[in-house]
């Protein structure tokens, strides 16, 4: 496993044939803090038992990098609601600050930039297991400078800045854990810039399918070609020749 | 009148509102002489569709955020809608297939000028689209069915704030189809648009 993992868009731990939920996680309604709802909120017990498989993923995920303390741990598994969207939702649009970090249990996301002068470049895919969100934007609480949109039905935990926050300033631990996570993110962002910059299209290709051989079944082909730079006529010609190599 | 989960309303308004500022992201790439120019006699460029979003904006969203600032309702698990409200918003919205039914003719002050900048009133349209994401936000700590706010038209006519926020953003849907119309018509190959990118 190790540090490759906390690269997002780049995870070799996705597993081919994980097991789909069958039913999917029913959304449960934001409440205001500062009020009490009316609504009954009695989980039916189906949902119970698929949000403690979403936290025993979780948990696996974090402590693969940074083991927690039991009670930093329940500190962390308290913050999360379960969430579900269809497919082309947009999660964030570039102007907004984003409130939320989501991490995936199922399904494919995208981060794609859109400019008056450039043709659409997407950035960054996500899928299980692993965070989402416009990173950038949530940690800074900055704007964001690009969109966040499902690319296929996703249901994912979610969490809000709030919470993080205040979790950071309650267990140090934590804070390490977050700081951690975002120093591997920026190792994986700037090692994609060196290829970037210097691979051709056929290693950008190449790397790409051995390092997530199951991306060309999840993602329209259109959108792996802009993640990669290349034209969608050249991905094309590099499906038909690579592929069996 | 029909009763809704009101986190999930808003959900569903603020995605139909990321989704208009993806199209309208999509919309900056077009040649802006394309943007200004109306597709056929007698009707709107994009950019006069824009401003006519924008006119109704100026008016709707310093009610909202007037309504919410002064607010001290809880919040409300389900909201219902009011039957004039939903009315509207039934009759803005777009159909399948993107029909557009119920074509009337814009009020007075709100039949934008041919001479306007496209970039100017997309760049009003984009920061009053981001306002509105906000609006919503703040809209789940309070009663949307309890807060009213009066309409355009009619001021003596108060719409449950819940409404408001759908009748907008079908509108805003509403006129999007129209743009897509407008582009279609112009990429056709109208005289003057043939070799236009």
């Amino acid at each position: 496993m190790g540090y490759d993992t906390l690269r997002i868009g780049h995870s070799t731990r996705y597993e081919k044939g994980s097991r789909k939920s069958e039913v999917g996680c029913q959304k449960i309604p934001e409440t205001s803090n500062l009020c009490p709802s009316t609504s009954d909120f009695r989980l039916p017990f189906i949902i119970l038992m698929q949000m403690e498989t979403a936290l025993d993923t979780l948990k696996k995920f974090i402590f693969a990098v940074h083991p927690l303390q039991p009670e930093e741990w329940e500190a962390i598994a308290g913050i999360w609601q379960p969430v579900q969207y269809k497919r082309k939702t947009v999660l964030t649009a570039a102007g907004e600050t984003e409130r939320h970090l989501y991490f995936v249990l199922e399904g494919v996301q995208r981060a794609f930039y859109v400019d008056a002068h450039h043709p659409e470049a997407t950035l960054v895919f996500t899928y299980a297991p692993s965070f989402s969100g416009i990173i950038d934007s949530f940690l800074t609480q900055l704007p964001a400078r690009y969109f966040l949109e499902t690319l296929t039905t996703s249901n994912m935990l979610r969490t809000t800045y709030q919470q993080i926050q205040q979790l950071m300033t309650a267990h140090p631990n934590i804070q390490s854990w977050i700081l951690k996570v975002t120093s591997h993110a920026m190792r994986g962002v700037l090692e994609r810039q060196i290829e970037l910059l210097t691979y051709s299209a056929e290693e950008k290709f190449r790397v790409l399918l051995k390092r997530s051989p199951h991306v060309l079944q999840l993602i329209p082909h259109k959108y792996l070609a802009s993640y990669l730079g290349i034209d969608a006529s050249t991905f094309s010609k590099l499906l038909a020749t690579v592929r069996i190599g | 009148m029909k009763t809704v989960n009101s986190a999930t309303l808003i959900d569903r308004l603020q995605n139909d509102t990321r989704q208009i500022l993806v199209r309208l992201s999509h919309l900056r790439q077009v040649d802006p002489e394309i943007l200004a120019q109306p597709p056929a006699p007698g009707k709107w460029s994009v950019a006069q569709v824009i401003e006519h979003l924008n006119s109704y904006g100026r008016y709707y969203l310093p009610q909202l955020q007037k309504a919410l600032d002064q607010s001290d309702c809880p919040a409300n698990a389900t909201f219902k809608h009011g039957l004039l409200g939903n009315y509207f918003t039934q009759s803005m919205a777009p159909k399948a297939n993107n029909r557009i039914t119920h074509k009337m003719q814009a009020p007075k002050g709100h039949r934008p000028p041919v001479d306007i900048d496209s970039k100017t009133v997309m760049d009003e349209f984009e920061k009053q689209e981001l306002w509105l994401l906000e609006l919503l936000n703040r809209a789940r700590q309070t009663d949307i069915g309890k807060l009213r706010i009066p309409i355009t038209i009619a001021p003596f006519i108060k719409l449950k704030m819940g409404d408001v926020f759908g009748f907008l953003i079908a509108h805003h849907q509403r006129h999007f189809v129209q743009i897509d119309n407008a582009l279609v018509m112009q990429r056709a190959g109208a005289p003057g648009f043939a070799n236009k990118k």
